[in-house]
């Protein structure tokens, strides 16, 4: 069970890094739903044992959920705001990638200093998937500020929800229920806003570039 | 049946989404903040009554003590008067054409929607439902900021369901850590990401733990605050916003975000048994924010932005007295609280006025709003003032109390580049508006006041405001020293 959790949140990781790596708007969101499919992976084995266990059904219940949005609709809603805003393909980054995946490495390392500073969650296998979590955290808001388009953004927002699900998931297996679906709620509100002011950013702006957003400043 | 007015608001959304006539939505929604209103009062009139350590109500996850009574009495009062205020205000825009029914629905529906989101935030006892609710804030209020739908509104609405989503995010990260803390210690399951259990329980916690919860649950829900440097999206939303959604912003929300930060402070100190560890990255913020803030309003070209600057710096000035956490210095953050509350929310829904006189909300276009507006020009100069931190008003006796709880902790250093900052924000404010006030108005401009329920809400606000510099009622000490021993839970 351990080494499988480990397994997972090891891949968890490196789909951030594809996600970093990734040119095209597509290819992202694509990154993005391969991640969100293997933690959805972790949830059901994880929930299988609750359910064997104690007869819990809430873990299983949220992987479902998960599949529902995160693997299927979210990248589909983004999909189609992509197709219905943007014609052609531009530069969406304002480092090039072999530095971005440098900076990301940088910040992995930092993060296992960090927590293994601060002592063990409980034990050592937990403290590593723990790590992997964070980074991807911030992984994600680095991946957020390093890209132009909103969509981009939209999708670094989702990667850091993924990593502080899995760090619940792996560091302290589930939330109570009610405030798992409290942040389903609100995550989902959430993309549906961000998704409907893409589309009126790029009626008054003609561009989903957030770089074309500065008027307001200082 | 306490817990009743978390009700009202929701009933307000549902009659504003169905009611078809414009007038009668205003009628409703104007009642139900009444009601509301009326409701918290009460539960504050019952508890401070009672007396005792200050609990008012429990049950199942929802929670008031005298904290939450402060911050509620604060959503509930202002956001009756900023109801009164709005339905003036849309209903001006509407006739001049700025906005059609649709929106004017939409307006009340996400207004009240917002006010429930923020009356949950402080009505639970579970860290991770005030996250929910907190979130929420933010998107019930990211279209009322974006409310003209004009391209700076629409940037200033992206760039706070951004920046308030990843760092309210980080802030769960807080929380997830703060449950990891816990476990070994927690006994049921009820008991999870409660605050008052685990204030109980603190003792028990895995330190290091939750020093990494902490710095997450302050840099998350100090975003939402406006500390800097995650204050960013902060002068955009509220000066982009309409006046009475930045008086609801500025006046009420930051406070809730704030609340939750202290919630969680309180659980560490007791935990660390003392407060070096969060006084010293509450002071660091603190002071970050309000000399950014000082510095920034002294080349302010825009009153709105200049008002939402001086929020920064409020919200700083509270989270330094918050960190020195003694006893006196708790009480004169959470007066100050309320103080920053009213006065802000005054000088915003006075702000609604001379926009919808002038149409700008740049400095250098603005003259004469005293012979233009005669009462709303001298309540806004009077809050400027107030705001500043001049004597008599309740912000100087605030910042001098912090000021005082400092240099007699003998942080002499501190103290005194706080109260250099503060001087420098009175210059700025002084040397930035005032040339506002004084002058021949331009000719377009045809004076005299319009809408008497909103000058008349601006003026019963500035007697308020005043009323809270001279004079304190014996029943109110009482709220704020319950509130304050709550806070400190024993550690100071």
């Amino acid at each position: 069970m351990t080494t499988y959790m480990d397994i997972i949140s090891i891949f968890i990781l490196i789909t951030s890094f594809a996600l970093v790596a990734s040119k095209k708007i597509t290819s992202y969101i694509k990154a993005f739903r391969i991640q969100s499919a293997l933690l959805a992976m972790a949830l059901a084995v994880m929930g299988y044992f609750h359910f064997v266990e104690s007869g819990r059904i809430d873990t299983l219940v949220l992987c479902a959920l998960i599949i529902a949005l995160k693997v299927v609709y979210f990248p589909k809603l983004l999909n189609k705001t992509y197709d219905r805003v943007e014609h052609k393909v531009e530069k969406d980054f304002f480092m090039n990638i072999p530095m971005l995946i440098l900076l990301c490495s940088g910040i992995v390392i930092f993060v296992y200093f960090i927590i293994s500073g601060i002592g063990s969650f409980g034990n050592e296998d937990v403290t590593m998937q723990v790590v992997n979590m964070v980074s991807v955290v911030l992984i994600g808001v680095f991946f957020m500020i390093t890209r132009k388009k909103a969509i981009g953004q939209i999708v670094g927002f989702l990667v850091v929800e993924n990593g502080i699900f899995g760090a619940v998931m792996f560091g302290a297996e589930g939330m109570p229920l009610i405030v798992d679906i409290g942040i389903f709620i609100d995550l989902i509100t959430g993309i549906l806003i961000m998704g409907l002011m893409v589309f009126k950013i790029n009626d008054l702006f003609d561009s989903i570039n957030t770089n074309k957003l500065r008027r307001l400043k200082g | 049946m306490s817990f009743i007015y978390l009700a009202v608001p929701l009933a307000a959304v549902v009659l504003s989404f169905l009611i078809k006539n414009r007038k009668a939505i205003y009628g409703v929604v104007i009642l139900s903040s009444l009601i509301t209103m009326l409701l918290t009062l009460w539960l504050t009139y019952v508890n401070v009554s009672g007396g005792g350590n200050g609990l008012v109500l429990t049950m199942g996850i929802l929670y008031i003590d005298s904290f939450s009574i402060i911050v509620l009495d604060i959503i509930t009062i202002l956001g009756f008067f900023i109801h009164i205020y709005s339905a003036g205000y849309i209903e001006r825009d509407y006739i001049s054409g700025k906005i059609d029914e649709k929106q004017v629905k939409l307006y009340f529906i996400l207004m009240n929607a917002f006010v429930f989101t923020m009356l949950v935030s402080v009505s639970v006892k579970n860290v991770g439902i005030l996250w929910v609710a907190i979130e929420a804030t933010t998107l019930a209020s990211v279209f009322l900021v974006g409310f003209y739908n004009k391209r700076e509104s629409l940037e200033a609405a992206w760039k706070y369901i951004i920046i308030c989503s990843v760092g309210i995010a980080l802030a769960f990260l807080g929380i997830v850590f703060l449950h990891l803390s816990s476990t070994g210690v927690i006994a049921s399951p009820s008991q999870v990401l409660n605050f008052t259990d685990l204030t109980v329980l603190a003792k028990g916690l895995d330190s290091s733990v939750l020093k990494f919860a902490f710095i997450f649950i302050l840099l998350g829900f100090g975003t939402k605050v406006g500390l800097a440097p995650m204050h960013t999206w902060l002068p955009a939303a509220h000066s982009q916003a309409p006046s009475p959604v930045s008086a609801m912003l500025s006046g009420v929300l930051l406070n809730s975000a704030m609340y939750g930060i202290i919630r969680t402070m309180t659980i560490v100190n007791v935990n660390l048994g003392s407060n070096v560890f969060t006084g010293r990255l509450m002071i660091f913020f603190g002071l970050l924010s309000i000399a950014i803030a000082a510095i920034v309003i002294l080349t302010q070209k825009d009153y709105k932005s200049l008002l939402a600057y001086s929020s920064i710096e409020h919200m700083g000035v509270i989270a330094l007295a918050a960190g020195f956490f003694t006893p006196a210095s708790l009480f004169a953050a959470l007066l100050h609280m309320i103080n920053h509350s009213f006065t802000k929310s005054m000088l915003f829904l006075s702000t609604g006025n001379i926009l919808q006189k002038y149409h700008t909300t740049n400095i250098s276009r603005i003259k004469g709003i005293l012979k233009v507006l005669p009462v709303s020009g001298t309540v806004f100069i009077v809050g400027l003032l107030a705001i500043a931190g001049t004597p008599p008003f309740g912000i100087f006796s605030c910042e001098w109390n912090i000021l005082t709880a400092v240099f007699s902790g003998k942080h002499y250093i501190i103290g005194s580049v706080t109260a250099v900052l503060l001087a420098v924000v009175f210059a700025g404010i002084v040397h930035c508006v005032f040339k506002m006030f004084f002058g021949e108005p331009p000719s377009e401009v045809e004076s005299g006041e319009d809408r008497i329920a909103g000058t008349a809400v601006i003026v019963v606000l500035l007697i308020i405001v005043a009323a809270l510099g001279l004079f304190m009622p014996d029943a109110a000490i009482n709220l704020l020293n319950n509130a304050q021993a709550i806070i400190s839970g024993g550690v100071c």
